[in-house]
């Protein structure tokens, strides 16, 4: 038995250790910062300081309130979406137009959407001119459209898939029963997906109140939880100790998101089939939703369009000429493609080895016969880090490594990728694998291959779509991310996002929006491999 | 099945080659880590005297806000990733007053003023007020003549200028408002100053003055060398001396001790931005620092001033403390 078991158990190990020296550690050292004093002794003092100050209140009831009412339009605008995608009789390559469209924001980093709202609803801005809007967007309003656009895919792709497994033969029964169309639209499509659209607004209300990049760019004097935080640990007058105060405050809003939607969950209808077959022939629904759903998607994207342009005039907004100078100069600044060659790196590396160990730590719960208690430890570990924003980590380890060898390495921003987005693709991962037939690992042992030919011959064949998946799902993220790595990164591991932040200190929104664009084509590029493997794996299986 | 193994090939491949370059391009690990401060000609100006006198390639530059870059050298002390920094002067100050963290520098520099043996200065620059003409007369608004001018009702919206808890020419102005006017006279007018400001206050030091030029303020607080270039390229550009003073600020250049591991050529990177640099710096920093440079006379403001208190760090809380309760 335990010689059977040691493969699954080193893996089970080799997890532990690693969350253990680079999640509980780092936030045991967060805690142990926020109670200490500066004359050495245990003392309350940073507490004290935070909460008396000025401004520290006021930024938490900011970001609460901006967090809301962002959320709040997000779901909204992510349910019209959804509802076009699968309750109307669309034509199906709009609907694919618009599904996939709607995520497109998730390609770029946050910090760029905020420059991207500047560039386009500032003063001198695009839409502004060509529009004659004049409105202010520093502050409140800049944050509630950069938070929209940051979490309308995530809410959308939530709706959406709910959405898909609701069996749509219950409208006809709903209408057969003699309800009014409103009843009907509230009993067969509100009430099923009631539990996802409160999940929604959490995870949005979540994601807003912990985001970086967007405050960064263009909260300007609307200062929140998230910009106070910066402050403290990399401002003017840097406090750790208060910091790491304002991290365990940013971190109670986020444990409660977690409760939330695991109580959500119990709202959500589980449907034996699904099917299409309910949907009504209705122009005017069809009519509305789909324009609806393209204004708001044009509305989206054309915060955008300046990306592809800036680096491509003169000197916007005064000579507004076509030049490819900017991206010549670009090229030839070696310094900048070294960066981007960073970022290659590490997205690369978090994208292998995050793979690997989600793949091992979803082994050790979906496929194993480990105790109970161990499965339960993988569990809590992929729990806890959903509670964890990405800012709070990064603080984390800045506290932990500095001094150290680790500080301002390739390996430390890896790790600290790897370990910030361990969450859901574990979950991707334990899904698919505890969905194949358990007893392979015996009929493979009876028929002689080992533990380790077994995952590989077997298993792993069976879910490389799910690899697949939680491979691009790294890479991307490790290329957008800005709210850890801005703490642990160094001179000579600089990534594309934090030099972005740099940038915004000179105003070189040409550099600016060039390494935006490269890290869409990089993303893009890597979807694009991705889509076009699985589809000609689809078409070779229908061969056979 | 055969996809599948490629891919996993290709990306490890793809790991290994893209790790091979940034891999090379940080070999051995000797390059000087070069932090600062620096607005992007001093930037340029340094990195010029750099590459031309051989050193190209054995630097990697990073520039921060001067907040962002002071807060690094307080907390981190002598345990910093950079060798080499460009600051302003007060930081460097405060920063070797509490972590004991820079070398005294070893080569010769004959500068105009006396300063500490750890650091000498890279640029000065003095603040002035700043006004659109054109704007001006449109607007029918007198010229102002001094800092407390400026907090005349009459300029409500009028005025732009740098916000102290992000810019230290924001600072300059502070200085002015502290050194002249009582206590509770320099409340009154901070405070007038700030909402006349309302929209227009900007974190970084040359905003004001962007906006001066584009038009939409008339007058600004800014850096006067900037003016001045200005009014010579032909736009409708002049500055003034204001009645309380000119006060001046330095950014310096300074080595980092880090005992054993001290990389010799930043001390080496630091004289040369000094011997080689400093012409081009003068071109946008005319204000003479060492012997045997000479202004401009356009560039020589007509009421220099120092604080009575020296620049430091604490200085500068107390100063933005000030202002957060004139808001």
């Amino acid at each position: 038995m335990n010689k059977k078991n040691f493969e699954i158990k080193t893996i089970f190990v080799f997890v532990t250790v690693l969350f253990t020296l680079f999640l509980i550690v780092p936030m045991c050292f967060v805690l142990i910062k926020s109670v200490m004093a500066d004359s050495g002794g245990l003392g309350f003092e940073h507490y004290i300081d935070v909460f008396t100050s000025k401004g520290f209140l006021q930024a938490v009831g900011r970001s609460f309130l901006v967090s809301s009412v962002s959320a709040v339009i997000t779901v909204v605008l992510a349910f019209i979406i959804a509802y076009a995608v699968n309750n109307t009789n669309l034509p199906n390559p709009l609907k694919k137009i618009i599904s996939i469209t709607t995520v497109f924001p998730m390609l770029l980093p946050t910090i760029t959407y905020g420059f991207a709202i500047i560039y386009s609803l500032g003063k001198k801005g695009l839409i502004t001119e060509f529009l004659g809007l004049n409105v202010e967007i520093y502050g409140f309003r800049g944050l509630v459209l950069g938070y929209v656009i940051y979490t309308l895919p995530i809410a959308f792709m939530l709706i959406n898939n709910t959405f898909k497994y609701i069996d749509k033969k219950f409208i006809i029964v709903s209408r057969v029963m003699g309800d009014s169309p409103l009843q009907t639209f509230f009993i067969t499509c509100i009430r099923p997906i009631i539990g996802t659209l409160g999940a929604a607004f959490v995870q949005s209300f979540f994601l807003s109140f912990t985001d970086f990049g967007i405050p960064a760019a263009i909260g300007g004097e609307y200062t929140v939880v998230a910009s106070t935080l910066y402050n403290e640990m990399l401002g003017s007058a840097p406090n750790f100790g208060n910091g790491a105060v304002v991290a365990l405050v940013m971190l109670i809003p986020s444990i409660l998101s977690i409760i939330l939607l695991n109580r959500l969950e119990k709202y959500n209808f589980r449907y034996n089939t699904s099917s299409n077959i309910g949907i009504e022939k209705n122009k005017v629904r069809d009519f509305i939703v789909g324009i609806l759903s393209v204004v708001i998607l044009i509305c989206v994207l054309s915060v955008f369009v300046v990306i592809f342009i800036i680096p491509f005039v003169e000197s916007w907004p005064y000579k507004k000429i076509f030049s490819i100078e900017h991206i010549i100069e670009f090229f030839k600044d070696t310094s900048l493609f070294k960066i981007y060659l960073n970022s290659l790196l590490v997205s690369l590396l978090t994208a292998l080895c995050g793979t690997l160990i989600a793949y091992g730590a979803a082994l050790v719960t979906s496929r194993s016969t480990l105790s109970r208690k161990s499965k339960q430890v993988v569990e809590s570990i992929a729990l806890i880090i959903n509670t964890i924003p990405g800012m709070v980590l990064g603080i984390a380890f800045m506290l932990v490594f500095s001094g150290t060898s680790l500080r301002n390495t390739f390996f430390l921003i890896v790790v600290c990728n790897i370990v910030h987005f361990f969450s859901t693709p574990y979950l991707m991962m334990k899904n698919s694998l505890s969905k194949m037939c358990a007893s392979w690992e015996t009929t493979a042992m009876l028929m002689g291959d080992n533990w380790f030919k077994t995952i590989v011959r077997v298993v792993t064949p069976n879910a490389k779509f799910t690899i697949m998946e939680v491979f691009s799902y790294y890479f991307i993220n490790a290329m957008v991310t800005i709210s850890a790595v801005i703490f642990i990164v160094g001179a000579r591991t600089m990534v594309i996002t934090t030099k972005i932040k740099e940038l915004q200190h000179y105003a070189k929104f040409d550099d600016i929006f060039t390494l935006s664009l490269l890290i869409l084509a990089t993303n893009l590029i890597v979807k694009g491999i991705f889509a076009f493997i699985s589809k000609s794996q689809e078409k070779r299986k229908e061969k056979r | 099945m055969k996809l599948f193994k490629k891919i996993i090939l290709v990306s490890t491949a793809a790991v290994l080659v893209s790790g091979a370059l940034a891999g090379c391009s940080s070999s051995g690990n000797k390059e000087v880590v070069f932090y600062t401060n620096a607005d992007d000609e001093a930037v340029v100006a340094m990195q010029n005297a750099l590459d031309s006198n051989g050193y190209s390639g054995q630097y990697i530059i990073q520039t921060f806000g001067t907040s962002e870059l002071g807060g690094k050298l307080l907390a981190e002390g002598k345990n910093i990733e950079a060798d080499l920094i460009t600051m302003s002067s007060y930081y460097i100050d405060s920063a070797q007053e509490e972590k004991d963290m820079f070398l005294d520098l070893t080569f010769d520099h004959k500068t105009l003023n006396e300063y500490p043996s750890y650091y000498t200065p890279i640029t000065c620059q003095e603040g002035a007020i700043i006004v659109n003409t054109e704007a001006l007369e449109a607007e029918g608004l007198a010229v102002p003549k001094s800092i407390k001018d400026l907090s005349n009702p009459e300029y409500l919206e009028k005025i732009s200028i740098p916000d102290i808890t992000g810019s230290s020419t924001g600072w300059l102005l502070v200085q002015d408002v502290l050194s002249e006017y009582s206590e509770d006279e320099a409340k009154t007018i901070m405070s007038g100053i700030l909402k006349n400001a309302g929209p227009h206050l900007e974190s970084s030091g040359s905003g004001p003055i962007k906006k001066v030029r584009s038009g939409e303020v008339p007058i600004a607080f800014g850096l006067r060398h900037q003016a001045v270039r200005d009014k010579k390229d032909g736009l409708p550009i002049e500055y003034i001396d204001p009645t309380e003073g000119n006060f001046s600020l330095t950014e310096s250049v300074a080595v980092i001790n880090h005992d054993n591991e001290t990389n010799p050529l930043a001390m080496e990177m630091a004289e040369c931005i000094i011997k080689n640099g400093r012409e081009e710096l003068l071109e946008t920093y005319p204000t003479p620092i060492y012997e045997g440079e000479t202004a401009d006379p356009e560039n020589q403001s007509a009421n220099p001033k120092v604080f009575s208190q020296p620049l430091t760090v604490d200085l500068l809380t107390e100063h933005t403390e000030f202002v957060e309760e004139c808001r």
